[in-house]
């Protein structure tokens, strides 16, 4: 009888345990992994930037142009930095081909049928709110105006939101459509989609923002103007 | 079940608890490292898309 009751209240103790160590881990333990696996992203990018400003780029002249047709992008690495001063002064992570989990734990991740930054069509991106470095845990202070600066190396695009956090349901595949109906665009343009889980730790329902591109400038000409200070 | 597991460690006192300590840092690690890597996307934190791929 005493041999039955020590072993119950061990393997409580031990379920107990368990789940405190599960807390952390998806606490604490997936920020920090996190946090390195998107220096480390943000570290590639910028080796990757460094190696081809080295060569004489072809986009150089044609400002007026706008920006030119970026090359495919490879599905689970980074093309891009993205910056959201209302998140943070210091707020900027990588954005990584594809919306595998995998993918998203290293950083933002692009819907891979959707437009390329600074396209036309919807440029879409999915973030984590919670758990993995919480990319998008302020999402809902988001406002129309706040600016969401992206580069690829050579320009600059500053997208401008329209539309603050707007919830829906997650089969709602409608609002990374080229023109999505509920965004209140009515014509064809260079959009951009961010989204994120709702509510906070749940899985429930989805929020959503949509921007529109505001400007874009050369790396050369220095940083935007939603960028300085 | 844990008494059972002190009385076989070998040695006194002083090499069963550093021995108990050894086995607890390595279950923690195969939990880190293995277990909850493939528990945690059973839980809803991961869902942030709208077409669930």
């Amino acid at each position: 009888m005493r041999a039955v009751v020590r072993t119950v209240s061990e393997l409580c103790i031990t379920a107990g345990t368990l789940i405190v160590l599960l807390v952390v881990y998806v606490l604490f333990w997936t920020g920090v992994r996190a946090d390195g696996a998107m220096e480390h992203q943000i570290d590639l990018l910028q080796d990757q930037w460094a190696r081809s400003s080295a060569r004489p780029s072809a986009s150089g002249g044609d400002a007026a142009a706008g920006p030119e047709e970026p090359a495919p992008y490879t599905y689970g690495r980074p093309f891009a930095l993205m910056y959201i001063p209302r998140l943070g002064f210091t707020w900027n992570k990588p954005v990584l081909e594809g919306t595998g989990t995998g993918v998203l734990k290293k950083g933002l991740g692009h819907y891979a049928r959707t437009a390329q930054l600074g396209q036309k069509g919807n440029f879409a991106v999915a973030g984590h709110r919670r758990t993995y470095g919480d990319p998008f845990k302020d999402f809902p202070k988001l406002r129309r105006g706040d600016a969401v600066v992206l580069t690829d190396g050579l320009t600059w695009f500053t997208y401008r939101i329209d539309r603050g956090p707007y919830k829906t349901v997650p089969s709602d595949v409608e609002v990374i459509d080229a023109v999505p109906r509920k965004s209140g665009y009515t014509r064809a343009g260079r959009y951009l989609t961010l989204t994120t889980c709702d509510p906070e730790w749940g899985h429930s329902h989805r929020l959503i923002v949509w921007a529109h591109l505001d400007s874009t400038q050369p790396v050369e000409a220095g940083k935007p103007r939603a960028l300085r200070r | 079940m844990y008494g059972w597991i002190w009385r076989h460690l070998p040695g006194n006192a002083w090499v069963k608890a550093f021995i108990s300590l050894v086995l607890i840092m390595a279950v923690v690690y195969v939990l880190f490292q293995y277990v909850f890597p493939w528990a945690e996307p059973l839980l809803p934190f991961n869902d942030v898309t709208v077409d669930n791929q």
